[in-house]
């Protein structure tokens, strides 16, 4: 295998990694019993999760590389995933607040 | 089996589409067939309808999916994602690879990926037998019921995609065989499974 | 120019449309194919229209009710449920034509035959539990009201259960039509297709909880057992019935790969003029 194309996948393949124990940090935050919502670990957890989609189809997945409309509709859908996960669950705990 | 759609392209795998050394410098390419990317766009938005069915009745009944997510274990999740990501990589590499023309080391990179499919698979299923010890079965409770459906179907993904990198290391066996189209067109199958589970991951076990 | 499909003769385009359709009865060699296709355009509509909009069968209503709202629900339906059912038994053999032309799709293509005949079994079967004894175990639950109200909640379960559980024959169905269009190298269709019965076949085993659960999301009227799975199921219908038009207005009745439409080529030519794409794949 060429260097540079070695080198790159290691790159990404430990950042990836390092991004998941950040994830294991965030979800052990404030100890497991918690049991109380918490959207700064749920925005950050699903916003980590999505960074490392898009990181994994640009660059394992070659979409870096891929014609301009197969990137588009890759960041399209990561960016859909997102925002609907995150605006239902907003939305439902605000419901829920409200409904006491 | 599974020739490109359409088009006459080779029965053999020499693969004239020019790609140098340096990526940057050549043209835009789909990476396998583009039917493969179809299915992962569709499958993908499925899994999306999902999750959102996933985080509406979440957002339902907070404090059970809380407790019941404490039953988890965040770190056997995160070893989970590790073994994919790491799976993903190894694809990745053997394409790159058999692009270049060292079989043998894509050879090697396509069954360590196997061997990470088979850590993840085993993994998972001991996840699930103590989960059912502690009392916790499909029907238990709705959250357990959808960490059952969406682990199971992920796990149904993972059994079909150890068909496809059977494909793949059949192409790669035998040089008469070697279409870079259809190895390409494995991987993308793959990182759909490590990508779907990443996803799986921060709903079922990170999220609060 | 790859081998192009005839021209159709001039008189089968001259003249109002009802002598077109009369010239392409009598000597159009694709009749029957063209036959088939259109028995399951009329199938499919009527099926939607009957189950949907006089019946009101689906989407379905909920498997936790108790006795009495079940029994409700039957006299509200009573009339929708027995005009309904009573031409969707009628027309239940339009979908002898529809199998027929998936197996003859297969019979197109290069793999081993059994596949079509395969299908042409699975699918024959599938329409009893999948169809007709739903519609059976409703009509008799409709047609005396005063039926004990316990065997009439009976039926109820038995007719949804029959029609939202019994998904193996589809799921076995769809992994053949996806093997044979994977394998198969006379291009009748393209992979994604193959692909796409894959995720059909996914679909039909996400049901497979609506034996469990009698509310929420996996309950047979789910947003995951029925409503999801319906969309992907029209999609991949409306689909099929597309692609299955195409290979008609393509066959050549050869053996070998179908030849593409005389304007897919010319689509190619103008976006391709030099042909170095086809090259390159």
């Amino acid at each position: 295998m060429s260097a540079g194309f070695g080198k790159r996948l290691l790159v990404v393949w430990l950042a990836l990694c390092a991004i998941t124990i950040v994830s294991l940090i965030v979800g052990s935050l404030e100890g497991r019993a918690a049991h109380v919502p918490n959207a700064a670990i749920t925005s950050s957890a699903i916003g980590i999760a999505l960074v490392k989609v898009r990181i994994i189809f640009r660059e394992f997945m070659e979409v870096r590389h891929a014609p301009v409309s197969l990137c588009r509709l890759t960041d399209a859908w990561v960016l859909l995933t997102a925002v609907s996960l995150l605006g239902v669950y907003f939305l439902g705990m605000a419901f829920r607040m409200d409904a006491g | 089996m599974m020739n490109a759609a359409g088009a006459g392209s080779p029965q053999h795998g020499v693969d004239v589409r020019p790609v140098s050394k340096h990526s940057e410098k050549s043209e835009a390419y789909v990476p396998g067939q583009p039917d493969m990317w179809a299915f992962v766009l569709f499958e993908s938005f499925l899994f999306t309808g999902y999750f959102l069915v996933y985080m509406v009745c979440r957002t339902q009944s907070p404090e059970l999916f809380l407790r019941s997510q404490a039953e988890l274990d965040l770190r056997i999740g995160t070893f989970n994602t590790l073994v994919l990501l790491t799976s993903s990589w190894t694809m990745a590499r053997c394409v790159k690879a058999a692009r270049e023309g060292s079989f043998p080391s894509a050879s090697t990179n396509a069954f360590l990926t196997m061997l990470f499919g088979f850590v993840f698979l085993v993994s998972k299923v001991s996840e699930w037998a103590q989960e059912i010890r502690k009392g916790f079965g499909f029907s238990s409770n709705e959250f357990f019921s959808f960490y059952y459906f969406l682990t199971a179907i992920h796990f149904l993904h993972l059994l079909i995609g150890f068909v496809v990198l059977g494909v793949v290391v059949h192409q790669l066996s035998s040089p008469a065989r070697r279409s870079q189209e259809l190895i390409e067109t494995g991987a993308t199958y793959w990182h759909t499974i490590d990508f779907l589970w990443v996803i799986i991951f921060s709903l079922l076990y990170v999220m609060r | 120019m790859i081998g192009s499909v005839a021209e159709p003769e001039p008189e089968a385009r001259a003249g109002s449309l009802l002598r077109r359709i009369v010239w392409h009865w009598c000597h159009d060699p694709k009749r029957e194919l063209w036959f088939a296709w259109w028995m399951m355009v009329v199938f499919y509509n009527l099926y939607g229209l009957l189950f949907f909009v006089v019946a009101r069968v689906q989407p379905p209503p909920d498997p936790g009710w108790d006795v009495p709202t079940v029994v409700q629900w039957f006299t509200d339906h009573h009339l929708g449920v027995l005009s309904g059912f009573a031409i969707i038994f009628l027309v239940t053999g339009f979908i002898v034509p529809t199998n027929a032309l998936l197996a003859y799709s297969m019979r197109r293509m290069s793999v081993s035959r059994a596949f079509a005949y395969s299908y042409l079994i699975i699918y024959s079967l599938a329409a009893v539990p999948g169809m007709l004894l739903t519609c059976i175990a409703l009509t008799v639950g409709s047609i005396r009201p005063d039926r004990d109200p316990a065997l009439i909640h009976w039926l109820y379960d038995f007719a949804f259960m029959a029609f939202d559980g019994t998904m193996g024959v589809f799921l076995i169905g769809s992994l053949v039509w996806m093997a044979a269009v994977l394998l198969d190298e006379n291009r009748v269709f393209p992979k994604w297709f193959g692909y796409l019965n894959l995720c059909n076949a996914l679909t039909e085993v996400v049901v497979a909880p609506a034996w469990i659960f009698k509310r929420g999301a996996f309950a047979w009227d789910g947003e995951i057992a029925w409503w999801i799975n319906m969309v992907v199921f029209v999609i991949y219908t409306i689909v099929f019935i597309s692609l299955l038009r195409r290979m008609i207005e393509r066959e050549d009745f050869g053996t070998g790969p179908l030849p593409n439409l005389p304007t897919d080529d010319a689509d190619a030519e103008a976006r391709d003029p030099s042909g170095s794409m086809a090259m390159a794949r």
